[in-house]
């Protein structure tokens, strides 16, 4: 009994771990089977993933970037165009006189009253001036100009002398294309590569070139991102960026600057912020260096960053004939801080303050004059029929500049988002002015011209013959000058996307760097006047929109964005009193719509 | 004139044509922010017991998965408090700053 009591136990023993055994081969042989096909699946996705890494690590560039096609309708009321040259009557006295009878102008010497007899008779008695002064009503004014002068000096006038006539200049389409192409490269933990291209173009022109008929004509390095030039991609910004140096809050970034498109610029962009400096003050190309501190990471104060930035705005030796030693320039020098307060995606307050030391009369650039220098003295006095293209460079330097302002932008919980900027502008001229009639730093220098000749062309009109005479009429050199801006708008939530609405005014010396601005009237931040802005954005999906909307400007003084030439009241040209070399306007409209995608 | 007007009317009539604005997710991103900062910080910081992490630790694509499918199952506790509306501005804060998503143009 006991032994068959033992076996069964034993049995009963053995049975489970005999069925166990049985059941444990079966989930090993399971488990080795799915090991087996896992292992194959991994050596597959490895050779895939290979391939990828392979891929990612030789393709260094990561591209992105934006396409904008544009329609602008532009309207400008009130156009005058008062060009005349300053002569010197005194000097031309004999000139005029002689084919009358030369010793005339001898006898004459400076009597009013004789000289007004010779007048009257020349007049009277020779048919053929009789009628080409009545054919340009020019001459007559001039010559009652001189002779109102006192006796002893007969003075100088401007001839033609100016009229008061207004037109209207209309525009009906213009379309242009944008192209940017942004690239980031990884070159470190710490140290990364940004860059754009950008194209942009109005449709059927390439030439890079235009004929001037404003300062914004130029083709020139600090603008080349808000003027049309052609269907080349040019370098808009490339920089790089050296973070957490030595494990401090530092970073060091040099190339061509991202200087474009910042704060609040960027609402009517439907962007988010485009560039670092205060977009009211600085909307320019230009390479330079940026040492910055990150602040915030001990205040705690998000986004807290103070900058100093450095550039070089023109190089006086490389690249303008240096070899000849002729000429004596010294190179334009910027630096200024720009400190952004608090950044913490709702409340932005941003402090810039920077100066430009040894401004020079002109930037480097391009641009087909309508006047030519025939005669080789410098100044242009005949017409430039052949439209060849002039390369500008500064020849004076004029002054130092000192600019600043403040600037605050809040996006709000439910869409809106608002800013308000003011900045200042101070000029610092001294007694230089460039020769060719340009001016001083917001100031006149008008080069003398006298009559060295007058003839009377097939048609029967007077052709009068000009030279230079060596003097310059100069009026503002070697004074400081404030300017003041305030920008102010705000966007809000609409149907299918968003309403923005912009104000900005700019007083009389008001001589901000936003002239890469690629609105086609003018950087409309630049304006010495008022400037209103409606846009309606329609947001068609994430990445594209349709923006809708209107500019109106309304100058109050000549040279908006131009810091040579004293500013004069656009009434005052238009009345007459005043000569002004290029066109001046006095309103204009400019109506557009936009659509861009973004990649 | 003229054609403004009309460059003006056919592009109204495309807009209202095209299909309807996409709002990005129906989130509010400040919102997002602000809860962000203020409940998931605490355990995603240097350090912390979720590991650091930011908007920028992942792609749009990657961060609509982990709301979609993931859920935070780790912990799934952690997504309790808030309600479902709070979670979609978490969602679209985390997205509209993503690795992949545009970026300010600043040096630095």
């Amino acid at each position: 009994m006991r032994k068959l009591f033992a076996l069964l136990l034993t049995a009963l023993l053995i049975a489970p771990a005999t069925a166990m055994a049985v059941d444990d081969a079966k989930t090993i042989e399971d488990l080795r089977k799915q090991i087996e096909e896992l292992s194959t699946q991994l050596e597959d996705i490895s050779g895939r993933v290979d391939k990828n890494e392979k891929k990612t690590a030789t393709d260094r560039i990561n591209w992105y970037g934006d396409l904008r096609v544009k329609g602008d309708s532009l309207h400008y009321q009130d156009v005058t165009v008062n060009q005349g040259f300053l002569v010197d009557f005194d000097n031309s006295f004999d000139t005029l006189t002689t084919p009358f009878g030369g010793p005339l102008a001898g006898v004459a010497g400076g009597d009013l009253t004789m000289a007004q007899a010779m007048v009257d008779g020349f007049v009277a008695s020779d048919e053929a001036f009789a009628a080409a002064v009545a054919q340009n009503p020019g001459l007559a004014p001039a010559f009652a100009a001189y002779l109102a002068f006192p006796s002893g000096s007969l003075g100088k006038g401007v001839f033609p002398a100016p009229t008061n006539d207004k037109f209207n200049v209309d525009n009906d389409i213009l379309y242009t294309t944008r192209l940017r192409l942004g690239m980031k490269a990884k070159v470190w933990d710490n140290v990364d590569f940004s860059g754009r291209l950008n194209m942009y173009k109005n449709w059927g022109d390439s030439t890079g070139t235009k004929v001037m008929d404003s300062f914004s004509s130029f083709t020139m390095d600090g603008t080349n991102s808000g003027n049309t030039t052609g269907d080349f991609l040019r370098v808009e910004r490339a920089y790089f960026d050296w973070k957490d140096i030595g494990g401090s809050n530092f970073y060091l970034s040099i190339g061509r600057r991202p200087s474009t498109y910042g704060p609040p610029t960027q609402y009517r962009e439907n962007e988010l912020r485009g560039g670092t400096p205060s977009g009211h003050l600085v909307n320019f190309n230009f390479d330079g260096i940026t040492a910055g501190y990150k602040l915030g990471e001990i205040t705690g104060v998000e986004g807290q960053t103070v900058r100093f930035c450095y550039g070089q705005g023109f190089e006086s030796e490389f690249g303008n004939g240096s070899l000849f030693a002729e000429a004596d320039l010294e190179d334009t020098h910027l630096g200024g801080f720009n400190i952004d307060a608090i950044n913490d995606g709702t409340n932005f307050l941003q402090f810039t303050l920077f100066g430009a030391k040894d401004v020079a009369d002109s930037f480097k650039g391009l641009a087909v004059l309508p006047f030519a220098d025939n005669n080789g003295d410098g100044i242009p006095e005949g017409m430039n029929s052949g439209a060849f293209i002039s390369r500008f460079q500064g020849q004076e330097n004029i002054g130092d500049m000192l600019l600043g302002g403040i600037g605050f932008s809040r996006e709000e919980m439910n869409g809106v988002n608002w800013f308000i900027s003011g900045a200042w502008t101070r000029t610092l001229g001294n007694n230089n002015f460039n020769p060719m009639g340009l001016g001083g730093l917001l100031a006149d220098a008008v080069p003398v011209m006298e009559v060295t000749s007058i003839d009377v062309n097939l048609a029967g009109e007077p052709v009068i013959g000009l030279e230079f005479t060596g003097d310059y009429v100069t009026k503002g050199l070697g004074e400081d000058r404030d300017g003041y801006s305030a920008y102010v708008g705000f966007q809000v939530p609409a149907p299918m996307g968003k309403l923005g609405l912009e104000y900005n005014y700019g007083s009389k010396y008001w001589t901000p760097f936003t002239q890469a601005q690629d609105d086609i009237i003018g950087s409309k931040l630049a304006a010495r006047g008022h400037v209103g802005e409606a846009y309606y954005i329609f947001d068609v999906n994430p990445n594209m929109f349709i923006k809708v909307g209107g500019i109106y400007y309304d100058y109050e003084y000549t040279g908006s964005g131009s810091p040579v030439g004293l500013p004069k009241k656009v009434e005052d040209v238009q009345d007459g009193k005043e000569f002004s070399m290029f066109p001046v306007i006095d309103k204009a409209w400019d109506l557009n719509a936009s659509l861009t995608v973004k990649f | 004139m003229k054609n403004a007007v009309k460059l003006f009317a056919c592009l109204t009539l495309m807009i209202f044509a095209a299909t309807a604005v996409l709002a990005a997710q129906g989130g509010n991103p400040k919102k997002g922010k602000y809860l962000y900062k203020k409940e998931c910080k605490a355990c995603h910081d240097a350090g912390g017991e979720g590991g650091k992490l930011t908007p920028l630790s992942k792609t749009q694509a990657q961060w609509d998965r982990f709301f979609d499918k993931d859920k935070h199952k780790t912990k799934p506790d952690a997504f309790k408090k808030f309600s479902d509306q709070d979670v979609k501005d978490i969602q679209q804060f985390l997205f509209d700053h993503a690795a992949d998503s545009d970026q300010p143009e600043t040096c630095g």
